[in-house]
């Protein structure tokens, strides 16, 4: 099983995501709403991949990576950032920053496993 | 300014005056031994001296001397008005040196003439309004514009009483005119550099030859801090010296080197951001001078950062909603959550084709943002073109079937490699293909043709549809083209899919256009050089279209 933390604000979005996900059978999921949860969460839970939400009220994804890059136990993990700015500019910032891949919204919750799969090699 | 002002208060008197004023006029020229050329400058004065020539009627004991004095003062006028009279049918019937010299009629070219003569076509009702003053016993007084002989305009200030003969008829009129026309120009320039002076933008005013400041108005002052007097002895280089304006003297320059008259661009001048505006005015008998104006657009660029950002964030916040709407159509027509009954799922399908096309409206709506802000930016790397036309095809297939289209492709076996943005390319095949699979016929056949020639490659989508009508073909590169015309406007689409295509081709360097019969089909193409590098969009307005 391949282990998620997917960080996002939008609940609906959120359970997609859960459901796209947890149907393949292939991930283990733990969701959090926010950049700070999420910090909090990985003290329990040692992520395969971070699946990040860009555009999020107080830490935005990419200051949540910065903080998780911090943390030995993560500071390899492939980073995927989820964006409803997906212009090539933005694209281009944010695998400077670290992204290993970006997917832009709306996604489509049927590929989405295999997406991330791809990312993983 | 033109001005009617009724002198009937002055009574009777007044009007006895006007009458006496024909009678007296003859006697009063007499006493001064006019011959050919009668002082009629005389009559109006006489006109408005009524009451002391009554008086002197009445008081018959100092006649001469009264006559005397009256007699030089009608001299004095008639030298320095132009005056005419006209009979009740407004014929000429008398006109003094002044007027002929004004005027540059011969004597004998007017008398007898109607006094429209003097009057162009615009300055009819100009007539007919002093006319009425008169019919009524008014003087009119005003600015009357007239004809000269050669056909050009000058400008009187103008006097004009009615007459009366001895029974008290009216009988005619008399004006007094003097030439306003210089002190209008004055005038007219000392407005305009009143205006330049208090206007809003800078202006500078430079000699060519020497780059000697010549003017600088209060607000370009004012930026400096100087005062009035500060300019004298001041050359452009200081401005540039002391405020980086040096890109401004040399865009000057360059007007000289290019035999140009004219540049205008955008730049940071102060810290601020400016419309530089560069005028060359030659000046035969000297170097010329540059008329340099420079407009703050802080407003404006602060106006259109907020609209850009408005539409940015409007856009985007309407992707986190749609990214839940589509997800959980996408996840029940996937049969994810179990079988949908045959009904359902036709629906679901077509909630999350409407769905798509909102993403799409979204996509267009940030592109264009893009584009009017210049900030159309491109991942150009080397790309097969044969290649992104078969992903572009491919995926356009479901719109191919749901129409039974036959879709047939030419030049694409060998690959042609260019240097371009894949993406970009992507967007604009798909939106040729989408619109030849809407606007065909059912069953209909469209071609992707792929040419290939030494320095550029053109691609082609033709449809088999209705055609673009031509009062439409003009638009169709416009932005939210309305072609009421066409089938075009009941098929969808935001109408910016094809004004977006026509900023990236000519983004990338290349060059779009269509081919179009009535009845017969559509192919739109588009052609871009092999080596090219790709040029930044432009911020446009309507692209209009660059039609083959």
């Amino acid at each position: 099983m391949i282990k998620i933390l997917h960080v996002e604000d939008d609940a609906d979005i959120r359970e997609i995501a859960q459901l796209s996900l947890e149907l393949s059978g292939e991930f283990e999921l733990v969701q959090c709403e926010s950049g700070e949860k999420a910090l909090e969460a990985v003290n329990s839970f040692t992520p395969d991949v971070l699946l990040l939400d860009m555009m999020m009220p107080g830490m935005t994804g990419r200051q949540t990576l910065e903080l998780m890059r911090q943390i030995p136990a993560l500071s390899e993990t492939p980073a995927i950032f989820m964006t409803a700015r997906a212009q090539h500019a933005e694209i281009e910032e944010l695998r400077f920053a670290g992204a290993a891949h970006v997917i832009s919204k709306p996604f489509d919750p049927v590929s989405l496993g295999s997406e991330i799969m791809e990312v993983l090699g | 300014m033109r001005k009617g002002r009724s002198l009937t208060s002055a009574g009777t008197s007044f009007a006895i005056g006007s009458i006496f004023s024909g009678v007296t006029y003859a006697t009063l020229a007499q006493l001064l031994g006019g011959t050919g050329i009668v002082p009629v400058a005389g009559a109006i004065a006489v006109a408005g001296l009524a009451p002391l020539l009554l008086s002197a009627r009445i008081f018959p004991a100092r006649p001469s001397s009264v006559q005397f004095e009256t007699a030089q003062r009608l001299v004095a006028l008639d030298q320095h008005a132009m005056v005419n009279i006209v009979d009740k049918n407004n014929i000429l019937t008398e006109v003094n040196q002044q007027f002929l010299d004004l005027t540059g009629y011969a004597r004998e070219d007017v008398i007898g003439k109607p006094v429209a003569v003097l009057y162009d076509d615009n300055s009819k009702s100009l007539a007919l309004d002093i006319r009425g003053h008169l019919a009524r016993g008014e003087t009119w007084q005003g600015e009357t514009p007239l004809r000269h002989a050669d056909g050009s305009m000058f400008y009187t200030q103008a006097t004009i009483m009615p007459l009366y003969d001895e029974q008290g008829n009216w009988s005619g009129s008399i004006s007094a005119r003097t030439d306003v026309t210089h002190t209008n120009e004055l005038v007219a320039q000392r407005d305009t550099a009143q205006t330049l002076h208090e206007l809003r933008d800078d202006i500078w005013i430079v000699d060519a030859r020497s780059e000697q400041l010549v003017y600088m108005n209060k607000a370009a002052k004012s930026r400096f801090g100087w005062r009035p007097e500060d300019i004298a002895g001041k050359f452009a280089k200081d401005i540039g010296e002391a405020a980086e304006g040096s890109m401004i003297l040399e865009a000057c320059r360059n007007l000289i080197e290019k035999g140009e008259s004219f540049s205008s661009f955008e730049m940071t001048y102060l810290g601020l951001p400016f419309q530089i505006s560069v005028k060359y005015l030659a000046d035969r008998n000297r170097s010329g001078r540059f008329l340099v104006l420079l407009c703050d657009i802080s407003e404006q660029v602060e106006q259109e950062r907020r609209k850009s950002e408005f539409i940015s964030t409007v856009s985007h916040e309407l992707r986190s909603p749609l990214t839940a709407i589509k997800g959980s159509m996408g996840l029940l027509l996937s049969n994810a959550v179990g079988e949908l009954p045959s009904k359902a799922h036709e629906l679901l399908e077509i909630a999350h084709r409407n769905a798509d096309r909102l993403v799409l409206i979204i996509n267009d709506i940030l592109d264009l943002e893009k584009i009017s802000s210049g900030n159309m930016d491109f991942d150009s790397q080397a790309v097969d073109i044969c290649a992104l036309v078969r992903e572009s095809n491919a995926a356009n297939a479901l719109i191919q079937n749901r129409f039974s289209l036959d879709v047939q492709t030419t030049g694409i076996g060998t690959p042609i490699i260019l240097h371009t943005d894949p993406d970009r390319i992507i967007q604009v095949l798909n939106n040729f293909l989408s619109n030849a699979c809407k606007f065909s016929k059912p069953s209909g056949r469209i071609e992707i043709a792929v040419a290939d020639t030494d320095d550029h490659v053109r691609v082609s989508v033709k449809d088999e549809g209705a055609g673009i009508p031509i009062e439409d073909q003009q638009k169709v590169f416009a932005r939210f083209a309305d072609m009421a015309n066409s089938d075009r406007s009941k098929k969808g689409g935001t109408g910016l899919g094809l004004s977006i295509c026509k900023a990236i081709i000519d983004g990338l360097g290349g060059t779009i256009g269509f081919d179009t019969q009535e009845g017969i089909g559509t192919t739109f193409y588009f052609v871009l050089p092999k080596n090219a590098e790709e040029t930044r969009a432009a911020p446009s307005g309507d692209g209009l279209a660059q039609v083959s």
